[in-house]
């Protein structure tokens, strides 16, 4: 059955390849361009590891066929720092990355990327959110080492510092 | 090697021509959280997978009096339509409980009602609201309650070689309001252990009912509406006594069963209990609204 040339911008980058239609984007981002920052788990759209924006909305890549990302701008977790200089691999981190550093906000850390892209694409939509907000804005992604509470702390922090002031409580 | 063949038809009927001609061997592919999952698992294994995403006309709502909702509507457009936070607020709090956002951004109306899942939770709500399904097949186009299209678990009155394309939610009387209660082991990324949608339009006074439909999710093999439930609460005053007896009319209209998640005896007190708060809630927006 016949393979289908697509192009994705992926992190501001276009980028061709010519993929088998039931592959996904989440194994074609892995397997055929290297950006293992999004992980693989349940594979059933239960966990949220997997979690990368599709023109700016989250998706489940496991459950998003890579045909269907033809012509879509893609945010993978190697595309939130903005881009080094020179040799360096990577510049600033993005203030969501910042403040899941600071916040100790990490254990294993194979949910991290899912959570920070989830909430990403929240507060690029909500950028004063409440507790509660965060909270269901990241029910998608789940934490197996039982994270949450610096997760939802790092979010906020995040969320005040991109919004330039106090966030609401 | 590919599984199947990916199509990506550009017209309505280029789609329904591809359904036409691989007929049981292709599947419609909207958002995908159904399909693809049921592919990965072996469930299902479609030689042919025809995309709708280039086929125009299928992501709109059209509030015109009637609501048209087309199949390819997502579960967060639904949520974030200003259109539908009044009387159809139901809909909104049916979509708004749905998986995690993720599956909200892609997971669509159409894909929701063809996978029939009896657990669905914008189904109930579309059988509240008399939503009417139209089809589109090699013979044209035709209209269907949404009541006689469901059958049971994952099947529907869906030919092979037809297309959900819209549905379509006539205008709602005068001081109506909507609602839709889930009951779950968590609030979040949870398939419902009971759900219930209600809709009532109240008289002039506010004090009685003039027209109620009371539907159930995942209680029996379809969402169901409990008609007996229904009667016994048009033409009588709101509240109390007629609420109690219509609870007790959907307790007995549902056929629940033992699973994972729940036993049928606490489903059927669920149903029982989430009666009589949705349509308390309806009352209390009905009011509020006139």
């Amino acid at each position: 059955m016949a393979k289908i040339p697509i192009t994705l911008t992926i992190n501001g980058e276009p980028h061709e390849a010519l993929v088998e239609p039931d592959r996904t984007l989440l194994d074609v981002l892995r397997t055929d361009l290297g950006l293992t920052g999004t992980k693989t788990n349940c594979l059933d759209a239960e966990c949220g590891v997997c979690t990368v924006l599709v023109d700016g909305l989250a998706v489940n890549a496991c459950l998003y066929l890579a045909v269907v990302a033809q012509g879509r701008a893609i945010t993978t977790i190697e595309g939130l720092a903005s881009p080094g200089e020179g040799l360096a691999p990577a510049g600033a981190l993005h203030p969501l990355q910042e403040a899941f550093v600071e916040h100790g906000a990490v254990q294993c850390g194979y949910c991290i990327p899912g959570m920070i892209l989830s909430a990403k694409a929240y507060l690029d939509d909500h950028p004063r959110p409440t507790e509660a907000q965060v909270r269901e804005a990241l029910a998608g992604n789940l934490c197996r080492c039982t994270g949450y509470q610096k997760i939802v702390d790092a979010v906020l922090a995040a969320a005040s510092r991109m919004a330039g002031g106090a966030v609401a409580s | 090697m590919s599984r199947f063949d990916y199509h990506q038809p550009e017209s309505l009927a280029d789609a329904v021509d591809l359904a036409a001609r691989f007929g049981g061997q292709a599947s419609f592919l909207a958002g995908g959280t159904d399909l693809i999952v049921q592919i990965e698992r072996g469930r299902v294994a479609p030689r042919h997978v025809i995309g709708l995403g280039r086929v125009p006309g299928l992501a709109g709502i059209e509030v015109n009096g009637r609501i048209a909702l087309g199949a390819r509507v997502t579960h967060r457009a639904i949520e974030q339509t200003p259109a539908l936070a009044g009387p159809l607020r139901c809909l909104v709090e049916g979509a708004e409980v749905i998986g995690g956002h993720q599956v909200r951004n892609v997971a669509t109306i159409g894909g929701n009602l063809v996978n029939a899942s009896p657990a669905a939770d914008l189904v109930p709500c579309l059988l509240a609201l008399d939503g009417v399904v139209t089809l589109v097949g090699p013979g044209g186009e035709r209209e269907i309650p949404i009541e006689r299209f469901l059958l049971g678990p994952n099947r529907t009155a869906r030919r092979p070689d037809e297309l959900v394309t819209r549905v379509d939610l006539p205008a709602l009387p005068p001081r109506a309001a909507t609602a839709f209660l889930k009951a779950g082991r968590r609030r979040a990324m949870e398939i419902s252990v009971v759900c219930v949608a209600a809709r009532l339009a109240l008289d002039a006074t506010l004090e009685r009912c003039l027209e109620a439909r009371v539907v159930l999710g995942a209680v029996a093999p379809t969402a169901v509406r409990a008609h007996a439930a229904e009667r016994l609460l048009e033409g009588q005053p709101v509240g109390g006594e007629a609420f109690r007896r219509a609870a007790e009319a959907a307790q007995e209209a549902c056929r629940p069963i033992d699973d994972v998640r729940a036993s049928a005896g606490f489903r059927q007190h669920l149903v029982g209990v989430l009666v009589r708060r949705a349509l308390d809630r309806c009352v209390e927006r009905a009011r509020r609204a006139a």
